[in-house]
């Protein structure tokens, strides 16, 4: 019944949540975001990704409630449409194509039919122009908008340069130091500059823009950390501002509040600063945010405030300006240098969070676990200063001991500290056991563990590679200091070198026996137990990037990749090179649970994955343009239970999960399963009573509906609901499944009409009937849903498995039923 | 331009006194300074900011408040208790009257100026009437507790407002009676310190602006009492505060040396709601503002650091021009310095002495640009400490170095200086003079004074042997005149003598006959320094408005060359220059260059060479250095200019070549003041 399945790529986490400003819905429950390119919709109470509106084919730049119906949403893109989707059920309702990438999106509501867009200007580089677009009122899905009306000429790229003043009266834009005021009425063009110069260290230059939301006010933000209050722009000379000083560097964004007695604003100091109405001097702060404020955005209601920061946090902030709740997912840190790692015991992804912060990441809720601080100190934001940072990371078999290698980054004489860390089970987190200051006397390039889960404790080995050209190893041993907290302690036993060649790789055999250290051009195989060179492989020319052992059935094999494009497989046993393809191998990455080997190569602007066993030259699985940015890591993550559902194919994806890390730090993984099973139940339908606000009406009616079902219940009409209870999976699937993938409505009406036939309540089949109605009206848009997913198959077949699929989720006595109608003759239903 | 051994002198430890007070002129344009030495100076705004007449000051005078009455009197007032009226032709304080209240803090004129009102220490506020020649006692206004430091009349004049320490009172001028006692820390909870009402204005629609010690600009209405708005502005007090005539901008000062404007502007476009924003601060004090002023096109402030700003507001002007810029003054717009060329001595003036120093001297040479060492360090001879509590008016010391003189208001002293300038002795039986004298001048053989005095006269002392003095003559302007003579210039060979007076009228008179020669054609500016070229006889005026006149005193006419000057017109930058030519030399060696000095340049004028348009870099020297012979030739203009002694006090050709200049150094001054208030700097 299972054929070979689609694998495709699908986004699970990371990207650049800063595309543009979040919005809140109307009735603050669920948060708005733009994200790569796609829309996410969070709900404000859990944190929880309820749903990831994909079908734009570049970054989203701009997303905006529609002033007209708070329901839906505008998005725009760099593709160059506006989508207008109805975020509660995640469905695009309209797509508008302008045709040239679209930076900014803004929505009036004196605005009727059209919104603005900041476009580039044709025949120009590097200056756009606010147009507004005319939606036309068409009735199929996809329309043109082509009626462009120019606004303002040399505006800022940036979404945070231009703002819509009080009752959309006027539009400011800022750019380098000019200020341009708009006024729609009056049609007059008010343009004011600074001083472009700049003195005792102001630095006049524009960043951002916020009109007061009541008043003739305008707020900009400065590269100097000013910001100044403009008033009385009507008047070319008249005009004058005010200016307020607290940030020590560029004002990221700036929001007034709804009625406008507060000013917030962000920076990099990562401090939210509210501003109380000027006449004070008061202001209140906000610190410990974490990370650089990106864009700071209010709710209508005024209870709550958003800031997205540039890691892809989002912090959500009473009105009080109480931290509420963080939605956090893969922290987006400067550069992971230390590269994917699974934690044994969490199967949490584990790499650089904050600086100096190490993340464990669940992959299943994509949330951040929690953030292991590795570097214990101050993280000082100032230009051009040397932070201590993360490099290296290494967990043991067992999850038990961690080791990690933090650096400060000099040039000629690296600070460098290696640490190691005991999981204690009382306070279910890492103790620093052992910090060794200078390890290495040169930058440590690579770092493992011996793997032997099954062996004892002391058998625990830790080999460390550094460009001073030894590797070193380290075990564990008895701690003599009767003063000592602790029973054991971590120091060097060992240290290699092979030819005065930088060390650069290193990695243990599966059984441990054997230790492979790679000096430049050379491998090196040494003995584990007397540390004894025992033999070396050498692929010229090109050093050696990456190396690894086989594991099981092809633990004798040892893969290598070199920097001139070459992956070489050598059998340990004949000391000879079993075979080489020629690829330029990025990633090199085994998976612990199976003999298969990850490789992804970088060719020509794709990235390329290749899955092979060491003991066949030929590939298993080949997979070309991965996708567009480059992969620079990979992981295999175990899953909780194997797949039983793997065709033979995909094999090697039955216990493990492949990760790819791309370098806008994206999260990917390859997966057998259409996306839609991938959703949690509980995210897959949003209620629409329950976003409305809780008026007093509705509560009323609340009363008088629980009473209603309440009656019901005391009818006792048990039987009725019983009934209802075993039809409604069927009804469920089939209101659920997307249209595209339905049998013939002649193929289902029979399950249809059967599962309602014993049903005697003539109301509740009207009220479905009608729902499917509405439904079938919906399917068009579903299938555009899909669009994300890079498709690897032929589109029917995708139809077949997904029936297939369907099919066999139906109980038994279900497919008797089935396999009764299917005798039965319905013919007649074609009469009519 | 030439090169000199230039004495640069930095030991004139000149330490101007803080601004007290500050009053514009009602519809005129003039500004009244009051310094906290009793200073008191009026600048004149139509002079490009001249400083016109300086009323040096008096040990029992201090001077709290200053106010025009009825156009163009001024009043001051201060803690010694009387209102004084000051004759600005005759530039001396002229009749006073006790205000009877103790010390006064406070004075108002009305708004048609013919009423003042005093707040004195004992908490009364007295009326004033101004009457032709002096001032009389009207009446008492209702008297509380606690000093008046400020007072403001409403412009119709029906009621005032004062100020004291935790509250201000509304008060009707016609009963005489409190209307309105409004605490100004009401609403504020357990306030432990005082709230001291620094500064309160009145205005029509009649909201009360108050100015306090918490930093707080606040506005009231009067009639309810009740707060409508609260502007923190600083942290630290809130000194001064003065409103525009259209009361549609505050300027506010504060302790911290900041100044800021509020403005009435309306919430929304087209609405009527009008509120009061603070708008733009500045920072151009670096100690406690005490004064401010609201011209209708300029904030005007001065601080405790000495400073008079002057900052325009650039939507109130209709076109760029000189009061289009930020004008900042700190230096008296007069020589303090005088120099006894042939004996090498400098002779400095403070309010309240004098100091004579001897220049060191050099026996090598060297480059230009090089320090040389000195093999004779400069001498400080003698210390004169004026008797008496009057401030110094002027002083003078003689060509040959054995002459020195000073005036107070009431006194003129003459010394014989001798044995090198060790001993001083006074010169007896000085002739009776009609005093103050403004200005001293001796001439080039050191055998005569001249003295600057009253309605446009001129005295004339011969000097004798070993130390006496006689008075020849008195020279007087043939049309009579009011206003005191106070710049001098005589000739070289002793021919000439061009006296300026407060008219701006300089008259020329002839030594040998002791008759008036002639009148330099009037100008409608200040003359801010003049000089008769010493072979030619030509008289070389400055104007305030940089403006540069050679005179033919022979001829009585123009030379050629001013003619030229003013035909072509000087370069653009010249006449956007800060400060006035206070001082004019001529080089005997080369007697086509003229040297001119104000506080930011010196100038070797060469009238021989062309002169430079607005298209050409006035400031030039430096490009000219790098260039070579034949370029630097082509590129050659009449106006080279130096900048490297800054702020310039004084400069003057010793001889051929060797100059003085006497610097102040800005910081050497700001470390004389005392420490201002403490502020947390970010990143210190």
């Amino acid at each position: 019944m299972v054929s070979a399945r689609a694998l495709r790529v699908v986004r699970c986490g990371g990207g650049a949540l800063s595309g543009a400003r979040a919005v809140f819905s109307a009735d603050s429950k669920y948060l708005l975001c733009a994200s790569g390119d796609f829309v996410k919709v969070y709900s404000v109470t859990t944190e929880e990704t309820l749903r990831l509106m994909g079908g734009h084919a570049d970054l989203v730049t701009g997303i905006q409630l529609n002033p007209h119906n708070h329901m839906q949403l505008y998005s725009s893109s760099l593709d160059g449409s506006i989508k207008l989707w109805d975020f509660m059920d995640g469905i695009p309702i309209k797509t508008f194509t302008v045709g040239c990438k679209l930076l900014a999106l803004y929505t009036l509501a004196s605005a009727e039919d059209s919104v603005f867009v900041v476009i580039p200007k044709k025949g120009e580089r590097d200056t756009f122009q606010l147009v507004s677009v005319k939606l036309t009122k068409g009735a199929g899905q996809d329309l043109e908008a082509k009626e462009l009306s120019v606004v303002l000429d040399g505006v800022g790229a940036s979404a945070k340069q231009i703002a819509f003043g009080r009752e959309g009266e006027y539009v400011a834009s800022v750019k380098e130091v000019n200020l341009q005021v708009y006024f729609f009425k009056r049609k007059l063009l008010n343009r004011f500059s600074l001083r472009a110069v700049k003195t005792k260290g102001g630095d006049n230059q524009f960043s951002c823009v916020a009109c007061h939301p009541t008043e003739d006010c305008i707020a900009t933000g400065h590269a100097d950390g000013k910001i100044r209050l403009w008033r009385n722009f009507h008047h070319k000379k008249e005009y004058t501002y005010s200016a307020l000083h607290w940030h020590h560097d560029i004002v990221m964004d700036l929001a007034f509040s709804m009625e406008g007695t507060r000013l917030l604003s962000g920076g990099v100091e990562s401090v939210l600063v509210q501003w109380h109405n000027e006449s004070s001097c008061q202001k209140d702060f906000l610190p410990r945010l974490g990370s650089p404020i990106e864009y700071i955005s209010m709710s209508s209601d005024g209870a709550l405030c958003c800031t997205l920061h540039t890691d892809n946090r989002i912090t959500i902030i009473n009105s009080n300006l109480r931290f509420s709740r963080s939605i956090q997912g893969l922290i987006k840190s400067r550069d992971v240098k230390t590269g994917l790692v699974v934690d044994p015991r969490t199967k949490a992804l584990v790499m650089n969070g904050e600086p100096g912060h190490l993340q464990f990441y669940c992959l299943q809720s994509d949330q951040q676990l929690f953030s292991l601080d590795i570097v214990q100190r101050q993280y000082i934001h100032e230009a051009g200063l040397k932070q201590s940072d993360l490099v290296k990371v290494a967990f043991s078999a067992q999850g038990t001991w961690l080791a990690t290698v933090e650096e400060r980054e000099e040039v000629t004489d690296p600070e460098l500290e290696l640490k190691l860390w005991f999981y204690e089970e009382e306070t279910q987190s890492f103790k620093l056991n052992t910090r060794i200051n200078t390890p290495h006397d040169n930058h440590i390039t690579d770092m493992c563990f011996r793997d032997m889960g099954e062996l004892e404790d002391d058998s625990l080995i830790l080999v460390t590679t550094g460009r001073d050209c030894v590797f070193k190893v380290w075990v564990m041993v008895e701690d003599t200091d009767p003063e000592a907290q602790q029973s054991v302690s971590w120091s060097c036993d060992f240290v290699g070198s092979y030819h005065n060649y930088q060390a650069t790789n290193c990695c243990f055999s599966e059984d441990g026996s054997l230790l492979a250290v790679s000096f430049e051009e050379t491998v090196t195989v040494w003995d584990s137990v007397t540390w004894d060179l025992k033999c070396m492989f050498c692929h010229p020319p090109g050093n050696i990037r990456n190396i690894c052992f086989g594991r099981l059935t092809c633990s004798k094999y040892l893969i290598g990749a070199t920097d001139y494009g070459f992956l070489c497989c050598w059998n340990l046993l004949t000391c000879a090179l079993e075979w080489s393809a020629h690829l330029n191998i990025v990633v090199l990455q085994p998976d612990p649970l199976s003999e298969h080997i990850a490789a992804v190569s970088w060719l020509s602007k794709e990235s390329s994955l290749f899955v092979f066993k060491p003991n066949e030259p030929r590939p298993i699985y080949i997979q070309r343009n991965l996708c567009k940015e480059k992969i620079l890591l990979a992981a295999f993550v175990p899953r909780d239970e194997p797949e039983t559902t793997g065709s033979e194919k995909y094999l090697w994806l039955r216990r493990s999960q492949l990760f790819f890390l791309t370098d806008t730090q994206e999260l990917m993984t390859l997966s057998t399963k259409p996306l839609e099973e991938r959703l949690t139940p509980s995210s897959k339908q949003l209620a629409v009573e329950e976003s409305l606000p809780v008026t007093p009406f509705s509560l009323l009616l609340g009363k008088h509906r629980r009473q209603q079902s309440q009656e019901d219940i005391d009818l006792g009409k048990l039987v009725v609901h019983n009934k209802h209870e075993q039809a409604s999976p069927a009804v469920k699937e089939l209101l659920h499944t997307p249209a595209h993938v339905l049998p013939s409505a002649s193929f289902l009406c029979p399950i249809f009409i059967n599962s309602l036939l014993i049903s005697k309540e003539n109301k509740s089949t009207e009220e479905v009937a009608d729902e499917v109605e509405m439904e079938s009206e919906k399917t068009e848009d579903d299938s555009d849903e899909e669009r994300d997913v890079t498709e690897m198959e032929q589109e029917d077949t995708s139809h077949m498995e997904l029936l297939g699929e369907m099919t066999c989720k139906l109980s038994k006595s279900q497919e008797k039923e089935l396999r009764k109608i299917r005798k039965m003759d319905y013919s007649w239903i074609s009469a009519f | 331009m030439g090169e000199f051994e230039v004495h640069r002198v930095r030991f004139f430890g000149l330490v101007p006194a803080g601004v007290r007070c500050l009053a514009c002129q009602p519809r005129g344009s003039r500004l009244a300074l009051a310094r906290t030495d009793g200073a008191v100076e009026v600048y004149n705004f139509a002079a490009n900011y001249y400083q016109e007449k300086v009323i040096p000051g008096h040990e029992a005078r201090t001077v709290e408040s200053l106010c025009w009455a009825t156009g163009d009197r001024l009043f001051g007032a201060g803690l010694n208790g009387d209102i004084t009226e000051y004759d600005l032709s005759r530039l001396s304080a002229a009749r006073g009257a006790d205000g009877g209240g103790g010390p006064i803090w406070s004075m108002a004129a009305n708004g048609t100026g013919t009423q003042l009102a005093i707040g004195c220490e004992d908490g009364s506020v007295k009326i004033f009437q101004v009457i032709p020649g002096g001032i009389q006692f009207e009446r008492n206004l209702d008297r509380r507790k606690g000093r008046v430091l400020c007072l403001s009349w409403h412009p119709s004049d029906t009621h005032i407002v004062a100020g004291s320490i935790d509250v201000f009172r509304v008060i009707d001028v016609t009963s005489g009676q409190t209307v309105q006692r409004i605490m100004v820390n009401y609403h504020v909870e357990k306030v432990k310190r005082e709230c001291v009402v620094w500064a309160i204005a009145l205005l029509s629609r009649g909201t009360v602006v108050t100015a306090d010690s918490f930093g707080r600009v606040q506005f009231w209405d009067w009639q309810q009492g009740t707060l409508a708005e609260s502007h923190t502005v600083s942290t630290s007090a809130v000194l001064s505060l003065a409103v525009a005539e259209k009361e549609d901008s505050i300027v506010v000062g504060t302790s911290t040396g900041a100044t800021y404007q509020l403005q009435l502007l309306p919430v929304k476009l087209g609405g009527s709601e009008k509120r009061w924003v603070r708008t733009k601060p500045f920072q151009h004090h670096s100690h406690d503002v005490r004064a401010v002023a609201h011209s209708p096109t300029a904030l005007i402030s001065g601080g405790l650091d000495a400073q008079l700003v002057i900052r325009p507001l650039m939507e109130k002007v209709q076109k760029k021009g000189y009061d289009t810029v930020l004008r900042k003054f700190t230096f008296p717009h007069r020589r303090l310095v005088s120099c006894a060329r042939k004996a090498r001595l400098l002779l400095f003036q403070f309010s309240q002495h004098l100091e004579l120093w001897r220049l060191g001297s050099t026996r090598e040479t060297g480059k230009d640009g090089e320090v040389l060492p000195l093999c004779r360090m400069p001498e400080h001879l003698v210390q004169l400490k004026s008797k008496g509590p009057e401030h110094i008016y002027c002083s003078c010391v003689s060509p040959c170095g054995t002459w020195l003189g000073y005036s107070t208001a009431s006194r003129f002293h003459l010394y014989r200086v001798r044995c090198d300038g060790v001993s001083l002795r006074k010169v007896p039986k000085v002739p009776k003079l009609l005093l103050p004298a403004y200005q001293l001048q001796f001439s080039a053989d050191s055998n005569s004074l001249f003295v600057a005095s009253t309605r446009g006269s001129v005295h004339v002392l011969q000097l004798l042997e070993p130390g006496g003095c006689k008075h020849l003559h008195t020279l007087r302007p043939p049309s009579g005149c009011s206003e005191a003579v106070y710049l001098l210039a005589p000739s070289a060979d002793g021919h000439w003598l061009a006296a300026v007076s407060g008219d701006w009228a300089i008259h020329v008179y002839n030594l040998k006959s002791f008759k008036h020669h002639c009148v330099v054609p009037t100008y409608s500016c200040a003359v801010s320094a003049l000089a008769i070229h010493p072979s030619t006889n030509n008289l070389v005026i400055a104007y305030s408005d940089q403006q540069l006149v050679e005179f033919s005193i022979p001829e009585q006419q123009y030379t050629a060359w001013s003619r030229t000057v003013q035909r072509r017109g000087l370069h653009r930058c010249w006449l956007e220059r800060d400060t006035p030519i206070t001082h004019i030399t001529f080089n005997p060696k080369n007697p086509s260059h003229i040297l001119l000095h104000d506080t930011y340049l010196f100038c070797v004028l060469d009238k021989s060479l062309p002169l430079p348009d607005d298209s050409t870099p006035l400031m030039n020297q430096s490009t000219l250095k790098q260039l070579p012979e034949t370029a630097r030739k082509r590129q050659l203009h009449a106006f080279k200019i130096c900048k490297k002694f800054q702020p310039l006090l004084f400069a003057d050709l010793l001889d051929e070549n060797s100059l003085v200049v006497v610097e102040r150094p800005i910081m050497d001054f700001k470390t004389q003041l005392p420490l201002p208030v403490q502020q947390k700097k970010f990143g210190t």
